[in-house]
């Protein structure tokens, strides 16, 4: 059995864990590559060691950076800042798409000012948040939600609008309710619009976050950025970079995981393994039915062309 | 819309026999555009109508309007009601399956119930012997982007039957399928019309199709959307699809041919 599934994946391309390992050979050498033509040019100062310092030095201030408390400190409160940005940006986007969705006045309304903001460059508002919100922590959550805000109230209120006619219809010719269709077919309908939109808020939200520590902080990997440049301290202000950089990946992949769990349906393997559980739970709780017969059929009915059909499944 | 005393009239109607959907000049106006003029036909319970036109006749136009998806002029009667809206009574499959992608093949035949209040164990049981009816034990747990365009429909005919409506309107329901697919699917859908003792309007562009499985032919022509003539098709049930290489088989395919010909 296991031998057929590595057969798959061998055929559809890397998917997986197997095909993850499978490729983990040549992604690990192409970053070794990079690492050691990063670690020559600096060695052989082919660029000058301000500009480029050698990963070793990079490493080293890291380390320096970690064990003072210092990095932590600091990515602690820009991580509060993305993700209360996010939060309050994307819901908003969202409970503002719903609305306009469901209210065509309301959406005639609002659409224009949204489109104002979005293309109003908002680190120019950043100053102008200080002067409204002062210095602490809130300017900055408020810029990342404003910069992440846009992308889930467009994507959401497409996916709301675009719901396929024909499932309305159904929907009517079933006498569902307004609500009924609201939360079971426009909402589910326009989720994995809404995921794309989210992953784009998420990296976003990081933009926010440190263009308004750039701007004004006390504390934040933005502000500990412009500190180490403005004191040429390029190795540190390059660790504090790649920090952000594995920060915005993770946040990234919290969003793709979340993704993955909750538009499940498309995903193969996750509907895969959706059916095979529910199989398994029907079998289980079906265990005493006579001769094997895990399915009730109406046997005087059962259309003649039930064989075929399963041959039809099996291919797949 | 507001002629209440027109439901206590209907009640006559059943006097003359049990007839279950009347329409008489049932018409649909888009703006400018007459989408159905006028037509007036009749479907007795458990009757089979197939509604056969080419594209433009407005066949699907009044399949919607039995169902209750849009108004109409004229008068329409569904099971002695007046048609106000979509009903409990009357079930409508599409073209397209519709199936929504997030439920399993047996979540989706349980929509109609979800609809309605709670799942019961009971509902759930039914499902599943609705999707074994249309030979599909052992898909019931996929989701519909793992099942064939055929599997697919086969789903939303058992999601049909589990709304429990008797007045089944299917518009071309089989239409995109390939040729040895729909010709069982139509034999298996004539099977289940009878043992469920429904009353069926079948929407088509396919003649040979239309007269396999109707007792009534209700062949429509376009510009403007209108209802030609209604061909009483004597064959007896169950039918066989050897019918179909049979001389009066043929014959009355050419006639309905030349209906649809005269008026182009």
């Amino acid at each position: 059995m296991s031998e057929i599934v590595v057969q798959q994946g061998s055929v559809s391309g890397a998917r997986g864990w197997r095909g993850f390992l499978r490729q983990l050979p040549l992604q690990l050498g192409a970053f070794v590559g990079v690492i050691f033509v990063w670690w020559l040019a600096a060695d052989q100062e082919w660029v000058s060691p301000r500009i480029l310092p050698g990963p070793g030095e990079v490493v080293s201030a890291f380390w320096q950076l970690v064990t003072t408390g210092i990095l932590i400190d600091n990515l602690g409160v820009t991580v509060y800042e993305v993700l209360a940005g996010f939060v309050l940006g994307s819901l908003g986007g969202f409970l503002i798409a719903v609305g306009a969705a469901l209210y065509g006045p309301f959406r005639q309304v609002v659409t224009p000012y949204m489109v104002a903001l979005q293309v109003t460059p908002r680190v120019a508002i950043a100053p102008l948040l200080f002067i409204w919100l002062g210095f602490g922590a809130l300017p900055k959550i408020v810029l990342a939600a404003t910069i992440c805000f846009f992308p889930v109230f467009i994507n959401t209120l497409t996916g709301l609008t675009i719901v396929d006619e024909d499932e309305r219809e159904l929907f009517r010719s079933l006498r569902a309710s307004k609500s009924q269709e609201f939360f079971r077919l426009r909402l589910p309908s326009a989720m994995p619009v809404t995921f794309a939109g989210l992953k784009t808020a998420i990296s976003l939200a990081l933009i926010g976050a440190i263009v308004g520590e750039f701007v004004s902080a006390e504390e934040g990997l933005g502000l500990l950025i412009q500190r180490f440049s403005f004191q040429l301290n390029t190795p540190a202000a390059y660790a504090v970079l790649f920090t952000l950089t594995v920060l915005g990946l993770l946040l990234y992949g919290l969003m793709e995981l979340l993704d993955r769990y909750i538009v499940f349906w498309n995903r193969n393997d996750r509907m895969l393994k959706r059916t095979r559980r529910m199989e398994a739970r029907y079998r289980r709780q079906h265990v005493s039915a006579p001769s094997g017969a895990a399915t009730p059929s109406n046997s005087g009915l059962v259309s003649s062309g039930t064989g075929s059909t399963s041959q039809q499944g099996g291919n797949k | 819309m507001s002629n209440p005393t027109f439901t206590t009239g209907a009640p006559n109607e059943m006097s003359h026999g049990r007839v279950c959907i009347e329409g008489r000049h049932v018409g649909k106006t888009f703006g400018e555009v007459v989408a159905l003029e006028g037509a007036t036909f009749s479907v007795p319970q458990g009757g089979f109508a197939s509604v056969l036109g080419p594209s433009g006749c407005g066949k699907s136009t009044l399949l919607r309007l039995v169902a209750g998806l849009d108004t109409h002029s004229g008068d329409l009667i569904v099971k002695d009601r007046k048609v106000e809206g979509p009903s409990e009574d009357v079930g409508m499959m599409f073209q397209r399956p519709t199936l929504l992608p997030w439920k399993t093949a047996v979540e989706n035949v349980l929509l109609p119930v979800q609809l309605r209040g709670r799942v019961s164990k009971d509902d759930r049981s039914q499902a599943m012997e609705l999707l074994a009816l249309v030979g599909l034990d052992g898909f019931e747990f996929s989701y519909p982007r793992h099942l064939s365009g055929g599997m697919q429909q086969r789903v939303a005919l058992a999601r049909l039957l589990m709304t429990g409506a008797n007045v089944l309107l299917l518009d071309e329901p089989f239409g995109a399928l390939d040729e040895f697919t729909r010709e069982r699917l139509n034999i298996e859908l004539l099977r289940i019309h009878s043992s469920v003792g429904a009353t069926t309007m079948f929407v088509t562009h396919n003649i040979a199709e239309a007269i396999f499985l109707a007792d009534e032919v209700l062949v429509m022509t376009p510009r403007p959307g209108r209802l030609a003539q209604v061909i009483h098709i004597p064959f007896e049930h169950p039918r066989e699809i050897s019918l179909t290489r049979t001389q009066e088989f043929n014959d009355l395919v050419f006639s309905v041919r030349e209906i649809l010909g005269a008026d182009q």
